[in-house]
């Protein structure tokens, strides 16, 4: 009877999932084009699996060998059965591997099953609760039916009642784990996964074979050109359809809300559920099935849209809330946590271009900063001419004058802040000490366009961009340094696709090489405790994590890590113009940061941005101190009595203003 | 950006001031060794540009000539070749931390003393005394005016050949050149004299000369007043056709502005503005030269704050902001804006100590902050902390010795307790802030709260500390600082006694401290004429009295400083309230609900009364020393300070020293009574290196 039945089952259920990926497929179709080599994709698909995409499962390893033994016994006994059940290949070797593979995918399951006893709260609810009972009916039931096929059993085996039963439990594995997954069950996930993998709109972060690490974290440019295009994102079909696709691969793990700053400070933002939202957009409907954290403050429910309905409503609700796009500080914790390669940031960033270049509703002092990059080339809409201020007496060489220098000093709109003039100075006496050969472009900088293009205001971002592209290729030089790491970001990832291709270096990555090379000699540290922060364009996005430290070994520092640290640190909060559009939460994300020094016991946290260094310090006191990476070079340096004078950073900092007493001969 | 218009750099001349804040020129009296700029002068100005001042204009009233004396002020000497290296070694201590110093250069012509070093005979236009100084002097012959030119281009020569940025020709407070200028002083009828051309003809040939001499790239400014204040002499009108005039040469780079002329007591306390003033008294007068000349204007007088600068700069009144008293309480002024810690500047109080020293001839010194020209000798304008153990300090009194101790030793690291019998900080100075237009002293305080409380200082205050409350705090050093008590036991005759209602005498304390309701008729006797008797009767006057200030003395405030006495007397004399001299008081005796002061003539011994209903005592301070006494015994170093190492700016010998008990140590007024300055300066020199 079950060799009657069995086949009916799976071929039935494999029409059924045809039927359902065709569906699906359509689904994603709706989005704009997007080209990418389809067939080369397949092929890199295997690849970009097995080994980035377990890189990042393979961070919980019980997870992972969950996941390995489930997954793998599943797709296993699939294909064996089949062969086997479906076509009644009567191979005993096969019905063996079947067997094996089915307890296989049976003992990941168990673990499956022990998580969503107690899971955490990350984890969606709803059908996943049921996920580790299907997976154990499948294998469960496949195991059983093979084995008779096995010769284990004799092929009478048992009752047609226990027969009819075994086919149930088979139906029921089949139903969730073929007709489940295109059809919006959650081992979906498999599905849209496997070929977002093989389609995603940014082949080149995955590794290559020779070993490269993958790395694509700038943002893609907007085409301005056509005036009838639409600006970003307004409607779910206005993402591109592999766009729709990578949203229809989560997982609803929520490694992405536990490490969202924003979800944790509070504030009406939780990636996974925006991701969610996304999915429900697709179909159209609302988000009332959704079973996992809401976004604070925000009952589940009250939501909703369809393919080509607005996301964001001008006036009520329609599918998210504008203040939720606003909440994010483009940090990518999320998108690096993300164990299906979802590119969170894009889709916000993607949405906000529509809110600010097609409503011009950007938040807060969003409007103003936009208006004063538009009208002054920096966001505190400062006389452009007063960017040198700062350096009045350090009588920096200018481009316009050198038109030759090994190092391009990119300042940044730092120049404006006065706790950030501290640390230019800090790396300008730095640069001097070691007799490195810089200049600066002076009032011919602009600002880099950081903050408009993550504030949705592209057509500034590359008006920007392609004026300091212009300025920057009236002069020689062999690389460009810079202390902030927006413009490090920008300048290095973004600038390229409008034709500005630099070597840039931050700041820390630069020092770290000349005291490498010996060109700096620095006294022992006496200080005390120092953690040390990494900022997200630094770390996460370009993936720098090893030169601050080295820079502050070289120090005689001994790092005390964060709990949160690398590529796990958590954002400061002053990213992605979150600090403009400052969307109230709880609790405000650099008091979390400065919690997480304070669990070190550092009395000094170092840092490389003057983003964080702003964030922390407007943290109440008692906090530990900020220090840059370039200020605590600089007090440290031992000057050469007969080095160049004029560097003194003493009116900068209050450690410099001791240091410059000791100077004194 | 907070503060922007500060931190807006200006050009000057050829050269580029990275902000709008300008120590100007004062005379410091540093200048050693026949006038050169030495150790001292050059490190007092060294910290100013450390501390991220943009210009410094040092020497006031450097000299350019031999006969116009350096020594009475210890002023520079540019009349050598001699100064050039000291120039160098001035410059390049500037230089180094991106600060930009230029020199004011005069002739001082009549306004000087002749009567010792050279024996000079003093110049001026037309030979008229000078009465702040009670100089005479002779007429100035055409030769001695071509030689003076050539003096002042030699002058500036010198200050370029040594490094400086720049001179500043006084034409101010009444030097040469504005000696010539105006009609109350020069009487001429020669081409130097009479006509407005004739009379800016001294000034044109100096400039000329010296603009010849230094060539274009190299600063020259003049610094001016906006009006002399004085009915015979310049009005602001005819300082702006001044201005003007030399303006249109193009060989003036700048201009400093200073209003009132000082040639007189009264108006000499209009230039360095004391408490009594509003803040920028005169800036009015700057803004009106402003409007007429094309280069960059600099005003100074009583500009204190950060945020009055801005507002100031913001205003476009002038170019640049003096902020010269400012930077002597503290150098470090616009480093501590920039790392944002404006409520750690130590602000002027205009309390005038500086300048009321300089008057005597005296050394610059900051009645709050006792590092100021003492870089050289080590004393820190930043504390370190201490690399040693970590000590248990309790400093017994919270007035300025006790609060600076506390201060030092809590930067230094250490656990401190305070102990403060009144419910407030400041001792002294709290009753000092009482009397009228007297109440920014208090900002010495405020600084100490703000300071005491930022470095977490245990503050006991409203407790009066007796021995076993500090020695159960187990103390490793204990500092009183306790202060003293009014002396008014010292003459019998005088009637006081401890219980209010027996004692015929009260004090100045009584009084200002509102203890002793205000008579309607009183005496005030004050035989120490520094500023508690002069304030009792300005208070008194205030709250309505009929005050006769009687002293010994030779004047009542006698010992009030040059730019301070003008000020009491302003008040003092619009309220009616008597000054008498000569007289000491002999006696008080009781007649009926009267009181009866007997006062002696201190030169004929002739008597005569007073009948009064208050009589009020100013006799000084006797310090408390039974809190010393009762620890002295139990210290390890029977509560003595090694003068020695105190001296000369090093450690406390015992400090190294271990043994049982605790450190003792006795500060201010509750040792001899001194005064604010000698308290923080010895809390400082002794607690830096606990």
């Amino acid at each position: 009877m079950l060799d009657t039945l069995l086949p009916i089952l799976f071929f039935s259920a494999l029409a059924l999932a045809a039927i359902g990926a065709v569906r699906r497929v359509r689904l994603w179709r709706q989005g704009r084009p997007s080209p990418v080599p389809l067939m080369r994709g397949l092929a890199a698909m295997p690849r970009r699996y097995l080994v980035d995409l377990h890189h990042v499962v393979a961070r919980d390893k019980r997870m992972s060998n969950t996941h390995v033994a489930t997954a793998g016994g599943f797709v296993l006994a699939a294909l064996l059965a089949i062969v086997v059940h479906g076509f009644g290949l009567d191979s005993a070797v096969l019905a063996w591997a079947l067997l094996a593979a089915t307890t296989c995918m049976f003992v990941g399951s168990l673990f499956v099953a022990k998580r969503r006893r107690n899971p955490p709260p990350r984890l969606s609810k709803g059908p996943w609760m049921r996920l580790p009972k299907s997976l154990i009916a499948f294998s469960l039931g496949v195991f059983l039916v093979t084995l008779p096929t096995a010769g284990i059993l004799p092929e009478d085996a048992g009752s047609w009642v226990l027969a009819l039963v075994l086919t149930g439990v088979v139906a029921w594995g089949l139903g969730e784990l073929f007709f489940g997954m295109t059809w919006g069950g959650p081992m979906k996930h498999a599905f849209a996964g496997a070929l977002h993998l093989a389609f995603h709109r940014r082949p080149e972060r995955f590794s290559d074979k020779q070993g490269g690490e993958g790395r694509s974290t700038g943002l893609k440019a907007l085409r301005l050109e056509d005036p009838k295009a639409k600006l970003g994102v307004e409607k779910p079909a206005d993402f591109t359809w592999n766009q729709l696709l990578g949203f229809d691969a989560c997982v609803q793990c929520g490694r992405c809300e536990a490490m969202c700053p924003a979800f944790a400070a509070g504030q009406p933002l939780n990636p996974k559920k925006l991701i969610q939202d996304m999915v429900v957009g697709m179909a159209g409907g609302s988000d009332a099935r959704y079973a996992g954290s809401p976004y604070p403050g925000k009952p589940v429910g009250e939501h909703a849209g369809e393919p080509h309905g607005p996301i964001v409503a001008r006036q009520g609700t329609a599918l998210v809330d504008a203040e939720t796009l606003w909440s994010c500080t483009t940090c990518r914790a999320c998108v690096e946590e993300c164990p299906m390669m979802i590119e969170h940031v894009d889709a916000i960033v993607d949405m906000r271009r529509f809110l600010t270049l097609e409503h011009g509703n950007t938040p807060n002092k969003g409007a103003e900063v936009l208006d004063n990059l538009i009208a002054t080339d920096n966001p505190g809409g400062f006389d452009p001419g007063s960017r040198m201020h700062w350096a009045a007496d350090l009588n920096l060489p200018l481009m316009a004058d050198k038109r030759d220098a090994e190092v391009l000093l990119w300042l940044g709109d730092g120049v404006f802040d006065m706790r950030n003039q501290r640390t230019l100075r800090a790396l300008v006496s730095v640069l001097r000490a070691a007799q490195v050969d810089f200049a600066v472009l002076g009032n011919e900088e602009r600002d880099s366009g950081d903050v408009a293009r993550r504030l949705g205001d592209e057509a500034t971002f590359q008006t920007l961009a392609k004026r300091n592209i212009a300025t920057l290729g009236q002069y020689r030089f062999a690389r460009i340094v810079t202390c902030d790491p927006h413009s490090f970001h920008v300048l290095k990832n973004e600038y390229g696709e409008l034709g500005g291709n630099y070597e840039v270096f931050h700041h820390s990555t630069y020092l770290n090489d000349l005291l490498e090379n010996g060109k700096l000699s620095l006294k022992a540290w006496k200080g005390g405790l120092v953690t040390y922060h990494d900022p997200c364009y630094l770390g996460r996005y370009n993936g720098e994590y090893e030169a601050p430290r080295s820079v502050l070994k070289a120090l005689g520092i001994e790092v005390e890590e964060m709990a949160r640290s690398g590529y796990r640190s958590r954002c400061c909060g002053g990213g992605g113009g979150a600090p403009i559009t400052d969307i109230p939460g709880k609790q405000r994300i650099p008091d979390m940061r400065m919690n997480d020094v304070r669990e070190t016991g550092a009395e000094l946290v170092a840092v490389g941005c003057p983003q964080c260094t702003a964030m922390l310090e407007g943290v109440v006191a008692p906090r530990a101190e900020i220090k840059d990476i370039a200020e605590l070079v600089a007090d440290a340096l031992v000057i050469d009595a007969t080095a160049e004078q004029g560097t003194s950073q003493d009116e900068a900092t209050g450690k410099a203003r001791r240091t410059a007493e000791e100077m004194t001969p | 950006m907070a503060f922007e218009a500060l931190f807006q750099p200006i050009k000057i001349g050829n050269q580029t001031i990275r902000n709008r804040v300008v120590s100007t020129a004062h005379a410091e009296v540093y200048a050693t060794d026949g006038g050169m700029t030495t150790d001292r002068y050059v490190k007092y100005y060294e910290e100013k540009a450390k501390g991220g001042c943009g210009l410094c204009i040092c020497g006031g009233s450097s000299v350019v000539s031999i006969d116009s004396p350096q020594a009475w002020w210890s002023s520079v000497n540019l009349s050598t070749d001699r100064i050039i290296p000291h120039f160098q070694n001035l410059a390049d201590a500037v230089h180094k931390h991106g600060g930009k110093i230029m020199i004011q250069i005069t002739h001082m012509g009549r306004r000087s003393r002749w009567d010792g070093f050279n024996w000079s005979t003093l110049l001026s236009p037309s030979g008229i005394r000078e009465p702040v100084h009670r100089s005479t002097c002779k007429t100035i012959e055409e030769e001695e005016i071509w030689r003076i030119v050539g003096d002042f281009a030699q002058a500036a020569r010198r200050a370029k050949e040594g490094g400086l940025d720049g001179v500043e020709l006084s034409a101010v407070h009444q030097h040469l050149i504005d000696q010539f200028w105006s009609p109350r002083v020069n009487k001429r009828t020669d081409e130097w004299g009479g006509s407005f051309e004739n009379r800016m003809r001294f000034g044109m040939e100096v400039l000329k000369a010296v603009r010849a001499e230094v060539g274009d790239d190299f600063v020259v400014g003049m610094r001016i007043t906006g009006d002399e204040f004085h009915p015979d002499g310049l009005t602001h009108d005819d300082m702006k056709k001044i201005a003007a005039y030399y303006d249109a040469t193009g060989m003036v780079d700048f201009f400093g502005v200073v209003g009132s002329g000082c040639d007189t007591h009264n108006t000499l306390a209009n230039v360095i503005p004391n408490m009594s003033y509003p803040p920028e008294p005169f800036l009015h007068l700057a803004a009106g030269i402003k409007e007429v000349v094309s280069v960059p204007v600099i005003h100074a007088q009583n500009i204190k704050d950060p945020n009055q600068a801005q507002r100031i700069l913001e205003g476009g009144y002038v170019d640049l902001v003096g902020m010269t008293r400012a930077h002597i309480a503290d150098p470090h002024f616009i480093a501590k804006i920039k790392m944002g810690e404006v409520d750690q500047i130590k602000q002027c109080v205009g309390a005038n100590y500086c300048i009321d020293r300089q008057y005597q001839g005296l050394d610059v010194l900051c009645i709050q902050n006792a590092a100021t020209s003492r870089e050289y000798m080590g004393v820190p304008h930043i504390i370190e902390k201490s690399e040693g153990p970590k000590r248990k300090v309790v400093v017994v009194g919270g007035g300025p010795g006790g609060m600076e101790a506390a201060r030092v030793s809590a930067e230094r690291g250490h656990d401190v307790t305070l102990f403060e019998a009144a419910e407030q900080l400041g001792g002294q100075i709290t009753l000092a802030a009482k009397a009228p237009q007297r109440d920014q002293i208090a900002g010495i305080t405020r600084w100490y709260q703000l300071e005491l409380a930022r470095l977490g200082v245990d503050q006991r205050l409203g407790t009066r500390a007796d021995e076993a409350t500090i020695v159960d705090l187990r103390p490793d050093i204990v500092i009183l600082a306790t202060g003293g008590q009014p002396f008014l036991s010292q003459v019998p005759e005088w009637g006081y006694a401890e219980s209010r209602d027996e004692s015929l005498v009260v004090s100045t304390w009584d009084i200002l401290s509102g203890a002793v309701e205000p008579g309607k008729n009183v005496l005030i006797y004050d035989t120490i004429c520094e500023f508690a008797g002069v304030s009792a009767a300005d208070y008194l006057a205030d709250k309505g009295a009929k005050v006769e200030i009687v002293t010994d003395d030779i004047k009542p405030g006698a010992a009030v400083g040059g730019t301070t006495f003008p000020t009491y007397y302003r008040s003092l004399y619009e309220k009616e309230v008597i000054m008498t001299s000569d007289l000491a008081l002999h006696k008080v005796y009781r007649e009926g609900d009267s009181l009866v002061a007997v006062l002696e003539n201190e030169y004929t011994g002739a008597q005569e009364e007073r009948v009064v209903d208050q009589v009020v005592v100013e006799n000084g301070v006797r310090p408390d020393e039974s809190l010393y006494y009762a620890l002295k015994g139990q210290s390890r170093n029977k509560g003595q300070i090694d003068i020695e190492a105190l001296y000369a700016i090093q450690p406390q010998p015992c400090l190294s020293e271990s043994g049982e008990g605790y450190l003792l140590f006795r500060l201010g007024d509750c040792t001899a009574p001194r005064n604010t300055h000698a308290a923080i300066y010895d809390a400082l020199r002794l607690c830096k290196d606990f």
